[in-house]
């Protein structure tokens, strides 16, 4: 008995994959233990991308920290700085006008059009369609000329500022975004049948990596990926920021919590952007752009959440009273969405490994933060500072002692 | 895909016209919004240095030779910027802009990226009065 166990041991053969792989955009470590081509445990290993924009924000004053948290994403880049404006608005006291408020919902909605077209064309390839990637990619370039024409830039937007928005809308920008639209609206319609229809993108999506509603909550999945599981979970609704009271988007839910519900709930989500965004034409509130914000911001916390493209963006910030913040803290959602492309993984077979992953908009480095040390069996340890410190101190000393 | 949709989609595209930009040969048209290179113009500035304070990639540096009488010159690292427009927005005289013809800013050396605007007899005085060693942020890179 003792040696069967034995020889089951020995025979685990595990894949890795990562930190560089060509399925990988960006990158991040998986191990996939297999029963010939059926996987049977997944593991994966973060912080490959850590920048260190924690740590940077604390030397840098409130204003410029707009900019350099914008950076920690270049696809969802508005949605961080309105985060990181909400929150500081709320610890200073003041609040950006509501057609400052609208201006930014508006190129929140168009900034998870660009995400979802852009996360379309990536699964495509994926599941070996690079027309689909092709064509998406081709109309994504619509949204960000919209993006261009109106702030003045095609990624980082730098539509945000403390106390409001950098510019305004007119009559020939809300033209320009109203025909573009009306485009991309013809488009999305054009690829949620090409999603539920052709043969081959069904093989590679329905039935695969079926996440029931139960299992969302458990795993606690958030975003287009939750919703794609009947999961009604949408910062916007839950908890209206910016201009969502007054211009509210409809939920998309999905029961079938399969890969082809993922791609299905973005696509519609896509098309209630672009509904909302043409309310919000219609109805700009008039008004001030800005408000003025203090160049110290009042002692205290301030928890802001935001509905980015992937689902809830959560920032703390921590002020002391000075012109820089003493601490701020981001979660993306690609952390809390990284759980269920393990629990799913098994059963499944490796060649799926790469549109499972796909199916929740990963962005690694989005998420990489803290530093997690494994050392030994599944026992995970949060290293303090003075901590890290000491242990890069006695690192060198035994490097000069030559004991290395 | 349907074929007959299929069939329609490659007659489309037969007449169409590559989706791809011609650049160089044609320089593509940008926004009047697109924010290039930075211009400052010193009628009117009050040298607050309200520009330099806030700019989150330290590409600005105001250097002031005589408060009295208005004598200032900036000094702009255009390879350093992000081009985020916070100077901009800063500058409660309008001094500052930036232009959306001039983004072509490639260059094979370090020197094209640092810029001096102010009054013309300033920057030949800021160049030089000012040897790097005594006033090393003056100093061109």
């Amino acid at each position: 008995m003792h040696t069967n166990e034995h020889t089951a041991q020995i025979e685990k053969f595990i894949i890795p994959i990562g930190p560089q792989h060509p399925a990988l955009k960006e990158p991040g470590h998986f191990e996939f233990t297999v029963d010939g081509e059926i996987v049977t445990h997944a593991s994966v290993r973060l912080g490959y991308a850590h920048r260190g924009i924690e740590k940077g924000v604390e030397s840098r004053n409130w204003t410029q920290n707009l900019y350099l948290l914008e950076r920690v994403c270049g696809i969802c880049s508005h949605v961080h700085a309105t985060a990181y404006c909400l929150g500081v608005e709320k610890l200073a006291g003041v609040e950006a006008p509501p057609r400052a408020q609208a201006i930014r919902e508006l190129v929140a909605e168009l900034e998870r059009i660009h995400s979802h077209y852009l996360w379309l064309g990536v699964t495509a390839h994926e599941a070996g369609f690079d027309t689909l990637f092709m064509y998406t990619w081709r109309d994504r370039e619509t949204v960000m000329d919209i993006l261009e024409a109106i702030s003045g830039n095609r990624v980082h937007y730098s539509a945000n500022i403390l106390g409001g928005v950098k510019f305004d809308l007119g009559e020939k920008e809300a033209q320009t975004i109203r025909q573009g639209l009306s485009f991309l609206e013809e488009r999305t319609h054009h690829y949620l049948e090409v999603v539920s229809q052709d043969a081959l993108f069904l093989q590679r999506t329905r039935g695969i990596g079926v996440m029931t509603l139960a299992q969302a909550e458990t795993i606690g999945v958030i975003g287009p990926t939750a919703r794609a599981s009947g999961l009604a979970r949408d910062v916007r609704l839950d908890d209206p920021y910016a201009a969502y009271d007054r211009f509210p988007v409809p939920i998309i839910l999905d029961d079938r919590g399969d890969l082809s519900a993922r791609v299905v709930v973005r696509l519609k989500e896509l098309l209630a952007s672009i509904e909302t965004i043409r309310h919000i034409l219609d109805d700009l509130p008039p008004g001030e752009l800005t408000v003025r914000v203090p160049r110290k911001i009042k002692p205290g916390e301030a928890i802001s959440r935001v509905e980015a493209p992937r689902g809830e963006l959560f920032y703390f910030i921590k002020s002391n009273g000075s012109e820089m913040p003493e601490r701020i803290h981001i979660r993306t959602p690609t952390l809390c969405n990284m759980a269920s492309v393990l629990t799913l993984a098994v059963g499944h077979h490796l060649a799926d490994m790469p549109m499972l992953l796909a199916g929740i908009d990963p962005c690694f480095s989005c998420n990489d933060r803290g530093i997690v040390v494994q050392y030994g069996g599944d026992d995970h340890d949060h290293w303090t500072w003075e901590r890290l410190r000491q242990f890069g101190i006695d690192h060198y000393k035994q490097l000069e002692s030559g004991v290395f | 895909m349907k074929l007959a949709t299929l069939l329609k989609d490659v007659w489309q595209s037969l007449w169409r016209r590559p989706a791809t930009e011609a650049y160089p040969l044609v320089k593509p048209e940008t926004s009047a919004r697109f924010r290039g290179q930075l211009h400052y113009n010193s009628q009117g500035c009050t040298g607050c240095c309200l520009c330099n304070k806030d700019c989150p990639a330290n590409a600005i540096e105001m250097i002031t030779l005589d408060k009295k009488n208005k004598r200032f010159v900036l000094r702009y690292d255009m390879d350093q910027c992000i081009y985020c427009g916070q100077c901009v927005q800063n500058c409660r005289f309008s001094c500052l802009s930036m232009s959306p013809e001039e983004w072509e800013l490639a260059a094979a050396g370090k020197e094209p990226f640092t810029v001096y605007y102010g009054q013309e007899e300033d920057v030949k005085d800021v160049l030089a009065k000012f040897t790097p060693e005594d006033h090393p942020e003056a100093a061109p890179r």
